[in-house]
C-alpha cells in the first residue's frame, strides 16, 4: 500500500467570512467598551462581574476572537482578537464559521443560536447570560430598529430606552467605537 | 412539526424499565467491570425501605463499598466535597445513585470529583468544564419527576451566597438508569403530586420553549401523555404499580426532552424562589408552569395549543377550536393543580404564599419576591424562554404567583410576535 495515494485532507478557507466575522467581533468588541461607558444597565451588568473578567468570543476551529475585559482600573476594554497570554475567565465559542455568519448576519438571534446549540461556554454562565444581555443592548444602539428586531426577543420600550437615551446613547458609542 | 434550521440532540443512557429491573444490577455493574459501588441517598430513602430492596436484588455477591446517606434535601456542594473524600478513603471505584433529584445530583458532584480529581466542586461549575469520561454511574430514581437520570446537568446548591449552581456536559450523563416501581410505591402522595408536576413542567417548557427540536418534541409529547393519564391516578392509589412504572417512564422521557431542549423561565423562576426560599422544586415548577405558559402565550401560542392533544386526548382537543387550545391548555394544569390540592388534602401549594415549611410557617414571604426576581435574571434558562424576561417582568409574574391569581396580561411587555425556530 502506498500511503502517499492517501493525502491529508485539509479543510477549505473562507476567507471572506473570516474577515467579514473579524471585522463584527472588532465593531462589537469596541462597541462593548464604549457601551459600557455610556448605558447603565451595561455598566450595571459589568459591575457585577469580577475583577478579574476577562471574555473571549471565539469562531470555531480556528477563529477570529474577540476579547474583552476589565483592565487594572476596573474598566471593561476591548483586548484585541488574540486570547493568547491572556486569562480568560469566560470562554463563548460559536461552533462553526457557518454558523457565525447566521449570527452576525442577524438571519438568527443571539438567543436562537443559543438555544440550537450553536455556542459553547466555558465558565460562569450567568456571566455568559449576562453577556448575551450586553449584546442585546449593544445591538440595539448599532444597528437599526428594523434589524435589532430580527436579533432581539424584544425590542426596547419607550419606558424601557426612550428615544433619547437611545439615540445619544447611538451617537456616543459609534464615536467612541471608532475613534478612541 | 417544527424542524428547527439547527439543533443537536444526545442521550446515551440505557434505560432499564420493568416490575423487576433492579435484578439487572449485578449484570451491569458486571457489564462495567466495577466491582466496588458507593450508594449515595438520603435519609428519607433509607427509612422507607429503599435501600433494603436494592441490596436485596443486588444479592449476596455485590459487595457494596459503603453507603452514604448524609444527602440534604437540596444538594450542596460542601456534601459532595465529603462524599468525594469517603468514595476515596473506601476505594470505591463506581456510584450507584438512589434517590430523588437531590441526592442524583449529589451524585454526579461526587463522580466529577472522584473522576476528575479535586477536593472542591466549584472549580467545575458551569458548562462545558467537564471534558473527559466519568466513572461508570448507575441511577435509581426514587420520585417520577426530575428526570435526572437522563440529564447532562446537576444543579448544585451554594448557600453561602444563596445560589444554585450549573453544572453541564455530556458526560454528566449517568451509564444506566433503572426504572423500576417499587422505588416509588412509597412516595407519599403530597411527593408523587409535586414531583408529577416538576416532570409536566420539564415536557411542557421542552415542547415550547425556544430550543424544542422534533426528537425532544416526540419525547416531551409522551411524557406530557403519561403525566395526564398516570397522576392524579398515583396520588389517589400509591401502590398501583402500573400506574407507578408509567409515571417513572414519563418522568424519564420529560428528562430527556428538557436535557436537549432546556427550560425556559418556569424554571428560572423555581431555581430562584428554592435558592433564595428552600422551597421543593416540584412545588416551584406546579405553581410557575400556567404562569410560564400565560406569559409566553402571545409568542407560541399555537405550540402551547398542541400540547392540549396529549393532555387531554383526541377527543378534547378536536371539539376545542384551534384559538381556544392554549386556553384551555393553561385551564387544565391549573385544574390539574386544584385536583391535586384536594387529593393530597391541601399539601399540594397551588400559590406561593400556600408553600408552608415543616412547623406551618410561611416559606415565601412576600418581601423575599424582590431577592427572588434579582436571582431569576442571572439564571441560565431565560436565554431559551421564547419572551424576554427583565427584572419587572420576574416580578409581574412573581407576584400574581404569591397571590394566586391569574397573570394580568395587559402589563406583559410584548416582542416580536412569533418566535422564528
Amino acid at each position: 500500500m502506498n500511503i502517499n495515494n492517501y493525502p491529508e485532507i485539509k479543510a477549505g478557507k473562507d476567507f471572506i467570512s473570516k474577515i467579514y466575522v473579524a471585522i463584527m467581533l472588532w465593531i462589537v468588541g469596541r462597541a462593548i467598551q464604549a457601551a459600557s461607558r455610556v448605558d447603565k444597565e451595561v455598566k450595571k451588568e459589568f459591575a457585577e462581574f469580577p475583577a478579574d473578567f476577562m471574555m473571549c468570543m471565539s469562531i470555531l476551529p480556528f477563529g477570529p476572537h474577540m476579547v474583552v475585559g476589565k483592565d487594572k482600573n476596573g474598566k471593561v476594554k476591548y483586548m484585541g482578537w488574540n486570547p493568547q497570554g491572556k486569562k480568560i475567565t469566560l470562554t463563548m465559542n460559536i461552533k462553526s464559521m457557518a454558523a457565525a455568519m447566521q449570527v452576525f448576519t442577524f438571519q438568527e438571534s443571539t438567543t436562537t443560536a443559543f438555544a440550537h446549540d450553536r455556542f459553547t461556554v466555558d465558565g460562569d454562565i450567568v456571566q455568559g447570560l449576562a453577556v448575551v444581555r450586553v449584546l442585546n443592548i449593544v445591538e440595539v444602539y448599532l444597528l437599526p430598529k428594523i434589524i435589532t428586531k430580527l436579533a432581539v426577543k424584544r425590542y426596547p420600550k419607550w419606558s424601557e430606552m426612550s428615544p433619547l437615551r437611545k439615540w445619544v446613547g447611538r451617537i456616543i458609542i459609534y464615536v467612541r467605537a471608532f475613534t478612541f | 412539526m417544527i424542524l428547527p434550521s439547527y439543533y443537536e440532540y444526545c442521550c446515551r443512557v440505557k434505560t432499564i424499565s420493568g416490575y423487576k429491573a433492579l435484578e439487572q444490577i449485578p449484570a451491569m455493574l458486571e457489564s462495567m467491570h466495577v466491582k466496588k459501588p458507593m450508594i449515595i441517598t438520603d435519609k428519607g430513602v433509607v427509612g422507607a425501605g429503599l435501600i433494603g430492596i436494592v441490596k436485596k436484588a443486588m444479592g449476596a455477591k455485590v459487595k457494596i463499598g459503603v453507603t452514604y446517606d448524609s444527602v440534604p434535601v437540596d444538594s450542596e456542594y460542601k456534601v459532595v466535597n465529603e462524599a468525594a473524600e469517603i468514595y476515596r478513603k473506601k476505594g470505591c471505584d463506581s456510584l450507584i445513585a438512589v434517590g430523588g433529584g437531590s441526592a442524583i445530583d449529589t451524585a454526579k458532584g461526587v463522580n466529577i470529583l472522584v473522576s476528575l480529581g479535586g477536593n472542591n466542586l466549584l472549580n467545575y461549575a458551569g458548562a462545558h468544564n467537564i471534558k473527559q469520561k466519568l466513572n461508570p454511574f448507575i441511577i435509581i430514581p426514587t420520585t417520577s419527576g426530575t428526570g435526572s437520570e437522563m440529564t447532562n446537568a446537576a444543579v448544585i446548591a451554594n448557600h453561602d451566597k444563596n445560589i444554585k449552581m450549573l453544572f453541564a456536559s455530556y458526560f454528566l450523563l449517568p451509564d444506566i438508569g433503572i426504572l423500576d416501581p417499587r422505588m416509588t410505591k412509597t412516595l407519599p402522595p403530597f411527593l408523587t403530586a409535586l414531583t408529577g408536576m416538576d416532570a409536566l413542567t420539564h415536557a411542557c417548557e421542552a415542547y415550547f420553549c425556544l430550543g424544542k427540536n422534533p426528537v425532544s418534541d416526540s419525547h416531551a409529547y409522551l411524557a406530557i401523555k403519561g403525566i395526564s393519564e398516570n397522576l392524579l391516578h398515583a396520588v389517589k392509589n400509591p401502590g398501583d404499580m402500573k400506574a407507578r412504572l408509567a409515571m417513572a417512564n414519563a418522568a424519564t422521557m420529560a428528562g430527556a426532552a428538557f436535557s436537549n431542549s432546556t427550560c425556559g423561565m418556569v424554571h428560572g423562576l423555581g431555581h430562584s424562589v428554592g435558592g433564595v426560599c428552600r422551597v421543593p422544586h416540584g412545588n416551584c415548577m406546579a405553581i410557575f408552569l400556567p404562569y410560564g405558559l400565560e406569559y409566553n402565550l402571545h409568542k407560541c401560542a399555537d405550540i402551547i395549543g398542541e400540547i392540549l392533544f396529549p393532555l387531554a386526548g383526541p377527543e378534547v382537543y378536536n371539539s376545542t377550536p384551534k384559538k381556544e387550545r392554549p386556553e384551555r391548555v393553561i385551564e387544565l394544569v391549573r385544574k390539574m393543580n386544584q385536583d391535586l390540592h384536594d387529593a393530597t388534602g391541601g399539601r399540594h401549594p397551588r400559590f406561593l404564599k400556600e408553600i408552608l415549611d415543616r412547623n406551618g410557617a410561611q416559606q415565601v414571604p412576600k418581601s423575599a419576591l424582590p431577592a427572588i426576581a434579582k436571582t431569576t435574571i442571572g439564571d441560565g434558562t431565560l436565554v431559551y424562554n421564547p419572551e424576554e424576561l427583565t427584572y419587572d417582568d420576574a416580578m409581574l409574574v412573581l407576584e400574581h404567583a404569591w397571590e394566586g391569581t391569574p397573570l394580568n396580561r395587559k402589563k406583559i411587555k410584548k416582542g416580536r410576535k412569533k418566535v422564528k425556530w
